[in-house]
């Protein structure tokens, strides 16, 4: 054990920090901010392109796909570099840390060219159709139907939560393409552009404000996809959505950890030298935050390390459920010991980071609501505690 | 980062899960609580084991190990609810020793402990205890509450205050005689041995009081040390609770399935492990900020002992609740693990001063003050 990376990993850092001095856009040029996660500003673009030029951006894939064949403690500590700046690769995570890896693990040739690696140069963007309206928790029970017609499919449906849909280029949306065999194998994954005829992409307003417009209803009115938009074989889009992360799913925590990071760092600064820093109830919630953010990053560390050495990392679960309660627990704790100093919603919490999602710097009742949408995205906290319990506690289902 | 056991590690690990489940059995824990049984052969048994001298330097007779394997072995005793004398011998005496005492001081003791011939304790008297120059030797005065294992260690490391400033005083029960009174109380956890001191004259020779080179911060690291010790003990304790509950709630039916089907029931024992998991990793770290003197090492301490608070606070409640009324009795070994892990808090700082300790240090940066 050891509290140090091996050095060739400190080395990578170093390089990168010199690149990050080097390349990342002034405050000036980042004076246009995206509004939704699939609306990449021209600036950010610019810097995304940039970095997979340099094989910064996917560091674990070779250089045509924006890497460096680098290792995946290399990776970790490219992400965490990032992460400690608040600098994001991208202003399209979806499309960067889902969507394009996955055509690159199982699309066609063509499909690399034509989808996955212009989302990478931050040339098109891109949304992930995965939950519906009756397929939440149970998303191999999504109704989406594509049903094959010539040179394609025609595609009937609705998708719901689709981040960033009307400001995207394409949707990776999952379908059913076989209703008559048990739900997980009838699934496929296609590659629809939203200009297609019959897509109809309609935000609706957040919990945060009906102007936070980054969620939308997505409807497929006989829309026709052509063939060579299948992304891995028909009826094998479960594997996708369920492969698609692989290593990457190793450093998602990390996210969760700079929203840790963001309330200890922002609710420390607006206190210290307040009385409030001294007040025994504050330090009581305070220090649970400080231990609970060490706890997040150790094993963290420790999931990397076991991917790293091949293991499959079921604790991914613990750490999207400890991570996103822990960060709800803070922006809850902060807005009520703030008090009235956390009524008004216009103020932010947090200095203006132009790298940074505007959302990580919003009000803290903008942080404490947002807070939510971590412990219910990607698998609430209750399916995580469910996996937990029945693939590392072994109880029954 | 490192965070993993090394092979090493992992084969000592599962060489002292083989040999407590041999010899420090439920059945042994529980005749040392119900019949009063002596506990000495299993200290025995370790000693012949090498366990006392496992993190003590070689050069005094150890094996050398770090923090990191004592961590391990603790865990595990924890696990056992361990009778022994082995804790305060380790994570108290023998740290104030190694931290305060000069080479002749650390070849007697730890050589002694090493060599399994002692066993020790810490009695923290600062402010309660007074010591004055005596014939070239030293004269203690005071009490100290709530020492562990005082009824039993044949060595007690005091700490006092004399003319000069703080000091260790190292008092051997057997020979301190009337001067020397030991009050043990009952405590909860049947298997713990705590004991309050006075000293009314109690004299020791000048080549027991410890001779190293800056004793506050000696005597501030060793306490961290023992606060270590604590949490990690908790940490193995949780685990054992963890291990009878999961069994229970696949076992047990009701309704016709296994009452670990329902969801409420996963949930609870979820949250149960997962707090394990935050204490054992923050347990793990804090281990590894002594093996490599670390400057965050004090505040990782306390961050310990801050997650191995939080740990039994579920675990205990969980546990219990999902026991149902078998949690309830005396017969399930359950209540025997829940006390030791129940003792952690109570000792070495409760786990909101440890909190505030933590949060104070962002807060105000008050260091390891």
């Amino acid at each position: 054990m050891k509290l140090q990376f091996p050095a060739e990993a400190e080395a990578v850092r170093a390089e990168f920090s010199a690149w990050l001095d080097a390349n990342t856009p002034s405050v000036a040029e980042a004076t246009v901010r995206p509004r939704s996660t699939a609306d990449s500003p021209p600036w950010a673009r610019r810097f995304q392109c940039a970095m997979f030029d340099a094989g910064w951006l996917l560091p674990g894939q070779p250089p045509e796909f924006g890497g460096r064949n680098a290792s995946l403690l290399e990776q970790f500590v490219i992400e965490e570099e990032l992460m400690r700046r608040r600098v994001y690769h991208s202003f399209n995570p979806q499309g960067l840390s889902i969507i394009a890896p996955s055509i690159l693990m199982f699309g066609t040739p063509q499909q690399k060219a034509t989808w996955a690696v212009p989302v990478l140069r931050g040339e098109k963007t891109a949304a992930l159709g995965m939950s519906e309206p009756g397929a939440g928790s149970d998303l191999a029970g999504l109704r989406t139907r594509a049903v094959a017609d010539g040179e394609g499919y025609v595609v009937n449906g609705q998708k719901v939560w689709t981040s960033g849909a009307h400001d995207s280029d394409f949707i990776l949306a999952f379908v059913r393409t076989d209703p008559d065999v048990p739900k997980h194998k009838g699934i496929s994954a296609l590659i629809i552009p939203t200009a297609t005829p019959g897509v109809t992409c309609r935000p609706f307003g957040s919990i945060c404000s009906k102007d936070d417009h980054d969620f939308n209803e997505v409807f497929f009115d006989d829309a026709f996809v052509p063939a060579e938009n299948l992304v891995g074989n028909l009826n094998n889009g479960w594997h996708v959505a369920t492969g698609t992360l692989g290593e990457e799913r190793a450093m998602l925590w990390l996210s969760n950890y700079e929203r840790l990071d963001d309330v200890i760092n922002n609710f420390g600064a607006r206190v210290r030298g307040t009385e409030l820093a001294d007040d025994p109830l504050t330090q009581d919630w305070y220090g649970r935050l400080l231990v609970d953010a060490m706890a997040l990053r150790l094993l963290g560390y420790q999931s990397v390390a076991k991917t790293a050495s091949g293991h499959d990392p079921a604790e991914q679960s613990i750490l999207k459920l400890f991570g996103s309660e822990a960060a709800h627990e803070a922006t809850n704790r902060a807005l009520e010991t703030l008090g009235p100093l956390a009524l008004d919603h216009t103020i932010d919490s947090a200095p203006y980071n132009h790298m940074n999602l505007d959302q990580f710097s919003a009000s803290w009742f903008d942080r404490y609501c947002r807070s939510f949408a971590v412990t219910i995205a990607g698998g609430t906290s209750e399916i995580q505690r469910n996996i937990i319990a029945e693939r590392i506690l072994g109880l029954p289902r | 980062m490192e965070l993993e056991l090394d092979d090493d590690q992992r084969t000592l690990q599962e060489t002292v899960r083989g040999i407590i489940a041999k010899e420090c059995t439920p059945a042994f824990v529980r005749a040392v609580i119900e019949d009063g049984l002596d506990p000495s052969p299993w200290w025995d048994t370790m000693v012949g084991l090498y366990w006392p001298a496992l993190a003590i330097a070689e050069d005094v007779g150890g094996l050398g190990m770090t923090w990191i394997e004592l961590a391990i072995l603790l865990e595990e005793l924890g696990h056992a609810v361990d009778p022994s004398p082995y804790l305060a011998t380790t994570t108290q005496f023998v740290p104030i020793v190694r931290r305060c005492g000069d080479a002749a001081q650390a070849a007697r003791w730890l050589g002694g402990v090493a060599a399994g011939g002692i066993t020790g304790a810490l009695a923290l008297g600062e402010h309660t205890v007074r010591a004055t120059a005596d014939d070239g030797g030293w004269r203690l005065d005071g009490s100290v509450a709530y020492v562990v294992d005082a009824d039993r260690a044949d060595e007690i490391a005091v700490v006092a205050t004399a003319h000069d400033g703080v000091g260790v005083y190292v008092v051997e029960r057997a020979s301190a005689g009337a001067a020397l009174t030991i009050d043990p109380i009952p405590v909860f956890d049947h298997t713990t041995h705590i004991a309050g001191l006075s000293l009314e004259g109690v004299v020791v020779s000048g080549d027991r009081r410890l001779g190293g080179s800056d004793l506050a911060e000696g005597i501030a690291v060793a306490v961290e040390e023992a606060t270590l010790g604590w949490s990690v003990v908790t940490v193995g304790a949780c685990q054992r609770i963890l291990e009878l509950v999961v069994d229970h709630v696949k076992q047990r039916h009701q309704f016709g399935v296994p009452i670990g089907s329902f969801q409420a029931v996963k949930h609870k024992a979820v949250d149960m492990y997962v707090a394990i998991q935050r204490a054992r990793a923050i347990a793990q770290y804090a281990a590894l900020t002594f093996v490599e003197d670390d400057p965050r090492r004090s505040i990782a301490v306390s961050m310990a002992k801050v997650a191995a608070g939080d740990c039994q606070e579920v675990v205990l409640r969980n546990g219990v609740q999902l026991f149902g009324g078998m949690g309830f009795t005396w017969e399930n070994d359950l209540h025997i693990a829940l006390r030791r892990a129940k003792l952690c808090v109570t000792m070495f700082g409760s786990t909101i001063e440890h909190r505030r300790r933590v949060a104070r240090d962002a807060l105000l940066g008050e260091g390891a003050a």
